[in-house]
Formats: C-alpha cells, sequence, structure tokens
C-alpha cells in the first residue's frame, strides 16, 4: 500500500510573538502518513498539540514550517475551503446553529451543490445512529451526544475523502460513545473514508486500526502500527481507560 | 439676530459657580468622596472651553480654509483615538483602522450636508462646518465604539461557530457575517430608537442653543431634523466600516481565524 491521503513532513507550529508574550511552540517537527482509507489516531496528555495538529490538516491553522499534502498536493496550493470539503473536521465541543436540525445538516456555503434531499438526511442521521424524526427539532434542545452526533452527519454529508475527529466520543455515555465508535469504523470500511481522530478511547483505536501517534508537549514520543504498540502506549492506552473511558480531559 | 441674546459677564458666570459650590455641599455632607473630582472637573471645564472657545475666535476671525481643515483634523484625531480606546482588546493596526472609517464616514456625510442640504458658501464658513463636523464625528466615534465592542465580545462567545463555519468550507467574511450583522445592529440601535423619541423627552442640545440664541423654533427644528438624519447616517457608515475592518484583521487570506488574537 502506497497510496497516501495525507502526507505531513517536518511540520512545526508556534503562535507568532506579540506584547509581553514569547512564541509558544505548539508542534515541533511532526512527520507521518496516512494511507488513503486507513486510520491515525493522535494520542498524548492534554495540551500535546493534538487538536492543533488536526487543523493544521484542514488548514484551519497555518503552520509554521513543515509541509502537508492532501491527496497528493501541497495544501497550500488548495483553496482552503475546497480542502476542507474534501477533509471535514467535527469539533469537540459540537457547535449547532439556529434551527431545527434539518437546518443544521443543510449548512454549506451558497456555491456548492450537492444531494441533500429528505431521504439522503434521513440516511445520515441513520449512519450516527439518530431518528429520522429528529430533523423537525429545534437543534439547540439536543443532548450534548446529539449534538455531536448531528455535527458528525453534517459533515458526512459533504462527501469528504477523509474525517478528521476531534475527541468525538468525549460529549457521549459509553453506550452512545460505543455507538459513534462502531459508525466511524463502519464508514471508515463501507466507504474506504480516511480517518485522523484525536482520542482518549482505547476502543476507538483499537476498531479503527491502521497507525497512532503519540505526543507530548508537541513532539512525538511514538509513531507505530495499533496492531503491535509497545508496553508503554499499551499502558498509556489503559490508564486513560483506568481514568474513565469517554470521559473527556 | 444676536441682538437678543443676553450678554453674559463675569461676574454672571461665578454665580454659575455657586451650582457647583451646592454639589460640593452635598458630597462633603453625604461623605461621597467627590469634592476633589468636583473641583478638578470644574476647573477642566473652564479651562478646557475658554480654550477651545478662543481658538474657535481665532478661526472664525481668520475665516482661512486651511485653519478650518486643521480643526477637523485635530478633532477626527481625538475621536479616533476615543473610538480605539474604548475597545476591549486592542488590535493590530486599530488605529488605521479607526482612522479610515472615521475620515470616510465623516467626510462623505458633512461634504453632503455642508454642500448639499444646508448648500453653505464657502464650504468651509467655520461658524457651520466646525459645529456640524462635531456633532457628525461624535456619532461616527460613538457608534464605531459600539460596534466594536460587540463584534469583540461576539468573537470571544462565538469563536468555535466561526470555526465551524470555515470547517464546512465557508470564506471568512461568510463565517463572520453572523457576527458582523450583530455588531452593526448594536451599534445603529440607539440612533434608530433615538429618532423615536427625539423632541418629547428633551429638546436637543443644538436646538435648545440656536433657540437660546435667538432663532425661531421652526428653523431651530429643521436644522434639527437635518441633525438627526446625518447623525443616523454618519453611525450607519463609521460602524460599517468599523466593524468590517475589525473583522477583516481578525482573518487572514486563508480563510483562517487568528485565534491569537481573541
Amino acid at each position: 500500500m502506497n497510496d497516501p491521503i495525507f502526507e505531513v513532513e517536518r511540520l512545526s507550529l508556534a503562535y507568532p510573538e506579540r506584547r509581553g508574550q514569547r512564541v509558544a511552540p505548539i508542534l515541533k517537527d511532526v512527520s507521518f502518513t496516512v494511507e488513503r482509507g486507513h486510520a491515525l489516531t493522535l494520542v498524548g496528555p492534554s495540551g500535546s498539540g493534538k487538536s492543533s495538529l488536526l487543523r493544521c490538516l484542514n488548514r484551519l491553522e497555518e503552520p509554521t514550517a513543515g509541509t502537508v499534502h492532501f491527496d497528493g498536493r501541497d495544501i497550500r496550493a488548495l483553496d482552503p475551503r475546497r480542502l476542507r470539503r474534501g477533509a471535514a473536521l467535527v469539533m469537540q465541543t459540537p457547535v449547532v446553529f439556529e434551527g431545527t436540525v434539518r437546518d443544521n445538516l443543510r449548512v454549506r456555503p451558497a456555491d456548492v451543490d450537492g444531494d441533500l434531499s429528505e431521504a439522503r438526511l434521513g440516511q445520515a442521521l441513520a449512519d450516527v445512529g439518530l431518528e429520522g424524526e429528529l430533523l423537525e427539532r429545534d437543534a439547540v434542545t439536543l443532548s450534548g451526544g446529539e449534538k455531536q452526533r448531528v455535527t458528525i452527519a453534517r459533515a458526512l454529508l459533504g462527501d469528504p475523502r477523509a474525517l478528521l475527529l476531534d475527541e468525538p466520543t468525549s460529549a457521549l455515555d459509553p453506550p452512545n460513545a460505543a455507538l459513534v465508535v462502531e459508525t466511524v469504523s463502519r464508514l471508515r470500511e463501507a466507504r474506504g473514508l480516511s480517518i485522523v481522530a484525536v482520542t482518549h478511547q482505547p476502543e476507538l483505536v483499537r476498531r479503527l486500526g491502521g497507525m497512532l501517534l503519540y505526543l507530548v508537549k508537541g513532539e512525538m514520543q511514538a509513531y507505530e502500527r495499533v496492531g503491535d504498540l509497545d508496553v508503554r502506549l499499551q499502558a498509556f492506552l489503559a490508564g486513560e481507560r483506568a481514568a474513565g473511558a469517554g470521559d473527556a480531559s | 439676530m444676536s441682538a437678543a441674546v443676553i450678554d453674559l459677564s463675569l461676574p454672571q458666570l461665578a454665580l454659575a459657580l455657586l451650582l457647583v459650590a451646592a454639589v460640593a455641599i452635598v458630597s462633603i455632607r453625604q461623605a461621597l468622596g467627590l469634592e476633589r473630582d468636583l473641583l478638578l472637573g470644574s476647573i477642566r471645564t473652564i479651562v478646557q472651553l475658554y480654550g477651545v472657545g478662543l481658538i474657535l475666535a481665532a478661526v472664525f476671525a481668520a475665516a482661512r480654509w486651511y485653519w478650518v481643515g486643521l480643526i477637523l483634523v485635530v478633532m477626527t484625531a481625538v475621536a479616533t483615538h476615543a473610538a480605539v480606546s474604548r475597545l476591549p482588546k486592542p488590535i493590530p493596526g486599530g488605529y488605521g483602522i479607526a482612522a479610515v472609517a472615521l475620515f470616510v464616514s465623516t467626510g462623505v456625510t458633512l461634504a453632503y450636508v455642508i454642500g448639499a442640504v444646508v448648500q453653505v458658501r464657502p464650504w468651509y464658513e467655520p461658524q457651520y462646518i466646525i459645529p456640524i463636523a462635531g456633532m457628525i464625528l461624535g456619532s461616527s466615534m460613538t457608534s464605531a465604539a459600539l460596534g466594536g465592542d460587540r463584534l469583540q465580545g461576539e468573537l470571544r462567545v462565538r469563536a468555535a461557530e466561526v470555526e465551524t463555519r470555515l470547517a464546512l468550507g465557508f470564506s471568512g467574511r461568510e463565517a463572520m457575517q453572523p457576527l458582523v450583522r450583530s455588531a452593526l445592529r448594536a451599534a445603529m440601535i440607539p440612533v434608530v430608537n433615538g429618532m423615536m423619541t427625539v423632541g418629547l423627552v428633551q429638546l436637543p442640545g443644538m436646538m435648545t442653543g440656536q433657540i437660546l440664541a435667538g432663532s425661531s423654533p421652526l428653523l431651530a427644528i429643521r436644522y434639527q431634523i437635518v441633525v438627526v438624519f446625518m447623525q443616523a447616517a454618519a453611525t450607519a457608515l463609521a460602524s460599517l466600516f468599523f466593524v468590517r475592518l475589525i473583522a477583516s484583521r481578525y482573518l487572514t487570506p486563508a480563510h483562517q481565524l487568528r485565534r491569537y488574537l481573541l
């Protein structure tokens, strides 16, 4: 297999210097590859730069050094709006807009077309384990877990090639977390979707397979195949589970 | 007209100062601790207004376009500083943005009012252009400050919403638009509401002044109507430029939100 969807080379990120504040390094010399249709999970203590790394992949952050290639092209050569439709980001804290769930699923730039029929919206909800009648509901009245799944459905409706997930199960109780783990793994297999996920959930790491990147203070500590993780990473994941699986930290 | 005005002598002004003395007595008896500020405020009122009065008297007497121009530039600079210093969070290039917003909104409105509405000839007649410019700048400054304050407040609360739209493929401008709209409404609502009650609750200051100076109330209200409309226009223009330009400072050409500025 040698068909990368993401190729990241020596990526660094720092916030610019400002009055009274020194340059704050966030990521240092991070390199990895994500094969098409495969997964990469990002793990590490909080504040290690996992979310920032995810945000570099769809260019919500501008790396200070290094390159990111998406589908063979340097992302700086792509229109960021197209890149973000190709690599859809689901944020840790779900944001729903005013209006119904239907309105939320139909949110997209005016110049972008695509199938947003009732049948497809219903299917998108079913894919994340939600009932079709939820379409009528006012989105702000949803529970945290429902909002999270609506935002995943909204991302999938744009037909992305890659899905970037920032702790997709952190807002969910164990049964719903299991459901999202199941959904995401199934989508990867069924649609050949590439997935980069920040997660604390050993279950999600195992189900997604692929590679695992362990970050501490913005530096790569390990980059290994999920099938044969070394003792240290197994201990880290076990610790995460002991701290409460699916718990945001 | 001016023959109807009662001259105010210095002893008469001194009598007015007794009003402040009354305030000082209240402050002392109620232990408000405002005497010092009251004294300073009274001195500043006298010194600042006399200073402005002397400058205006000189400019009125000279009636040269460049002196009038200089006064307008100084007024705009002071208003720019006031609008920027009222931003809760400083932003790079804030002064330039405020200066552009106030210069354009005041320039356009002032040119229209002086040239087309009141038809002042020559255009730099200080008696007209300086007070009118002052009123326009005052409205521009207040609305710019209100709009900027609201936009920064919205950004702090709604940054994730903006980035969610960006992540869905919206342009920076589209992603920011709901916040810009709410900032513009906040900047313009006071003026629109003011138009509903103007003259019913309180007579506007300029109209009061004209009446005191001997103008007929009917002429005074015509001027006041022009003032209300020109303040509305200046408010809209200033907040539009200021809020839009500030919003653009928070975005990059690659449709990114500069989070480190929040």
